[in-house]
């Protein structure tokens, strides 16, 4: 009995060490894991009216077919940028905005390499549904591998918004405004007062309590010490969204500088921010911010915010010119301390 | 004569802080009295309708606001302009027109008629009376609308005492717009989003090893398993990309080899499994994202050398704009103890490329 225990014991072992060991079962490639696809899509739609679009899918593989599966899930902001968080668990609560049950498109395409395929999607937005703004995302997803420790699979997302016209309820707060420096390195990106390198950003931010998203425009006005007053005349030059209740941050460019360039033989415009040429000295910066759907009120914001740019070389001159200046008034004041005691020391003498 | 500026000194004592006093006093009173020079005020309530917002098309526009000053009003100045700001110079939205303009709805207060019209340009008159109604609404029929999606347009509004907007302004604000296409035109280009993910990737994503997957070995207390992987992005959507990582950390049934929250180092001998996008040398492994496209980075958590971090939803690189093609390496460390159970320990890690909005 012991030793077909001590037996059992040793094949299992065996099992285990065996298993720990072999490398995991490889297979075959199923499916491309290159696509192109449009990354997002808005629509205006009536109340009981549909809208029919086509998607298009394109397979950037040439060698072998692109297998999808397509589904619809809601999506929410991540923090105060443009990212959404998309919610992939199939049981995730639905969300007040989803359009996710009036949101159509099918459930699998398949893509030759190399090819383009159009598929037919649709919104449909039943007749009782009040004025505001809609969203979800489609899916794409590739399928995933069957072998390995570590898998691999790739996804597209398409974010769909739908604004439904009618009297919505407007609402953005302006919650900070000033210089902005970007995300750098492990550095998050920061609203500063007081910064040495020359800033290239201002930044708004807003909070959104309406129930429609909302795509701010406007102006800043920036005026600084020793420069003439410079206008930022489009405070979002990348139509970003402010989604309902969140909480969005707004980055411009103080100097935009505007580019084509040639992405997959397409001519498309790139806006990048370039050197400002700002001086050093205290900056005051004015947003006039405007809102509003169409039909409803236009609305206005603004705010007021500071900030000093003083660079290293500025500063250093500032102190060797300062040192300098006291240093002289040191001076001059010995100089004319030991003359006035010369000139005393001769009345005392003059006295004795 | 140190003695005499002393003397100086104290005759004109009671007059030192005279002068800032008054100063101060003069300043603070300058700010309370005087009236503003204008009595301009803003519009209230202001909106534009547009009955149909589709770029080029022939519509009607409803203009509606109430008027804030009780005054007498003779003429309504609408100008269309890219920018609501009344003092700055005015571009006109690009294909709108208004020439054509007719005025075929009214309320609140009434009474008015076309006076001149130009492209950009429209004045409303009337015999000048008493404004009695204050919330108004104006209905412009034949409107040409802009052809440009990609920004707004406003409408300044001015109202005079005159009957031929001139003079000085009474109320004033701006009403803004925007077009928008429902369908996308099948000439123009649309955005898109390339992505693409295998063992490695061209920089174009036209060429993959077409192999999705990685045996990185056996697992050991003394030494740390290895795997790279490569996925390329680029898009011509303005609003850029993000991309985000999800999946279960590593396991083998029940037994989770679990992934450090923040950006740590690897150390041997401890369960860890994570991922970063740049060149590391404790372990060598991965390498830093090619391409001549600055704005697409890696998240700042996964861009330290040396440091890796896993938590599934996470962005691992995004851009903020448009963004050529970037090739990002992936770069991913096992380590066990010797506590951990044996087992297969395996993950699939789904890459999600979306646009931002």
């Amino acid at each position: 009995m012991k030793r077909l225990i001590s037996i059992f014991m040793a094949a299992f072992a065996v099992l285990t060490v065996t298993a720990s060991v072999v490398p995991a079962q490889t297979a075959s490639a199923q499916s491309s894991a290159a696509l192109s696809i449009v990354p997002k899509k808005t629509y205006q739609i009536e109340s009981g009216k549909t809208v029919n679009d086509k998607l298009t899918i394109r397979n950037i593989d040439s060698d072998i077919p692109l297998e999808l599966n397509l589904r619809v899930i809601d999506f929410t902001f991540t923090d105060d940028g443009g990212t959404p968080k998309l919610l992939l668990d199939p049981d995730a609560q639905q969300t007040k905005w989803s359009l996710k049950q009036y949101l159509t498109v099918p459930k699998t395409v398949k893509v030759e390499p190399g090819k383009s395929k159009t598929i037919d999607m649709s919104v449909k937005i039943p007749s009782n549904r009040g004025a505001g703004s809609l969203y979800s995302a489609i899916v794409y997803s590739t399928g995933a591998s069957d072998g390995g420790n570590v898998g691999l699979s790739a996804s597209g997302v398409t974010l769909v918004f739908a604004n439904i016209p009618g009297q919505v309820n407007q609402d953005l707060k302006i919650e900070k405004f000033g210089a902005y420096n970007l995300a750098n390195g492990s550095n998050a990106a920061a609203y500063t007062s007081l910064t040495t390198t020359q800033p290239q950003n201002i930044a708004y931010t807003l909070k959104n309590n309406g129930n429609v998203t909302e795509s701010p425009t406007g102006t800043i006005t920036l005026k600084g010490t020793f420069s003439k007053e410079q206008t930022i005349a489009n405070i979002n030059p990348n139509e970003s969204l402010a989604l309902i209740d969140q909480t969005r941050t707004f980055v411009t460019c103080i100097k935009l500088k505007s580019q084509n360039v040639d992405f997959n033989g397409t001519k498309t415009e790139s806006k990048q921010c370039t050197d400002p040429g700002l001086w050093p000295g205290y900056y005051k910066a004015t947003l006039n911010l405007v809102y509003g759907q169409n039909g409803n009120a236009t609305k206005e914001s603004t705010s007021i915010a500071g900030f000093w740019y003083l660079p290293w070389w500025f500063v250093i001159t500032v102190l060797v010119l300062f040192a300098i200046v006291a240093i002289g008034i040191t001076l001059l004041v010995r100089k004319f301390r030991g003359k006035n005691h010369t000139t005393k020391r001769k009345k005392l003498l003059r006295r004795k | 004569m140190q003695h005499k500026l002393f003397q100086f000194h104290a005759v004109t004592a009671m007059w030192h802080s005279f002068w800032s006093e008054s100063f101060l006093a003069i300043f603070i009173a300058t700010f309370i009295l005087v009236v503003p020079a204008s009595a301009a005020m803003r519009f209230q309530e202001r909106s534009l309708y547009m009955e149909n917002n589709e770029p080029g098309d022939t519509t009607s526009y409803t203009v509606a606001f109430r008027y804030m000053s009780p005054v007498v009003v003779g003429s309504v100045d609408l100008l269309f302009c890219v920018d609501p700001i009344p003092y700055r110079d005015c571009v006109t939205p690009p294909g709108l027109n208004v020439a054509n303009a007719t005025l075929s709805q009214q309320t609140g207060e009434t009474g008015y008629s076309i006076l001149s019209k130009s492209t950009n340009h429209i004045v409303m008159t009337r015999a000048p009376s008493m404004i009695q109604s204050s919330g108004s609404s104006y209905k412009f029929d034949n409107i040409v609308n802009p052809t440009d999606t990609t920004q707004s347009f406003s409408i300044r509004l001015r109202s005079h005492i005159t009957t031929n907007a001139t003079g000085p302004q009474t109320d004033f604000g701006s009403v803004k717009g925007q077009v928008a296409s429902g369908i996308q035109i099948a000439t123009q280009v649309p955005p898109m989003l390339i992505f693409c993910v295998a063992e490695e990737v061209s920089d174009n994503c036209t060429l993959t090893n077409e192999n999705n997957y990685k045996d990185m070995g056996e697992l050991s207390e003394r030494s740390t398993l290895l795997a790279q992987s490569q996925m390329a992005v680029g898009t011509n959507a303005s609003g850029g990309f993000a991309i985000t990582a999800n999946g279960t950390p590593m396991s083998a049934g029940m037994n989770v080899i679990d992934s450090p929250t923040s950006p740590t180092e690897s150390v041997q001998g401890t369960n860890q499994f994570g991922l970063n996008l740049v060149a590391n040398d404790a372990p060598v492994v991965g390498s830093d994202p090619e391409g001549e496209w600055a704005n697409a980075i890696p998240s700042p958590d996964y861009s330290l050398p040396n440091r890796y971090k896993y938590v599934s939803g996470d962005v691992v690189a995004y851009s903020p704009n448009v963004s050529l093609m970037k090739k990002f390496t992936v770069s991913y460390i096992v380590n066990s103890s010797k506590n951990l159970k044996a087992g297969v320990y395996s993950t699939t890690i789904t890459y999600i490329a979306s646009g931002r909005f």
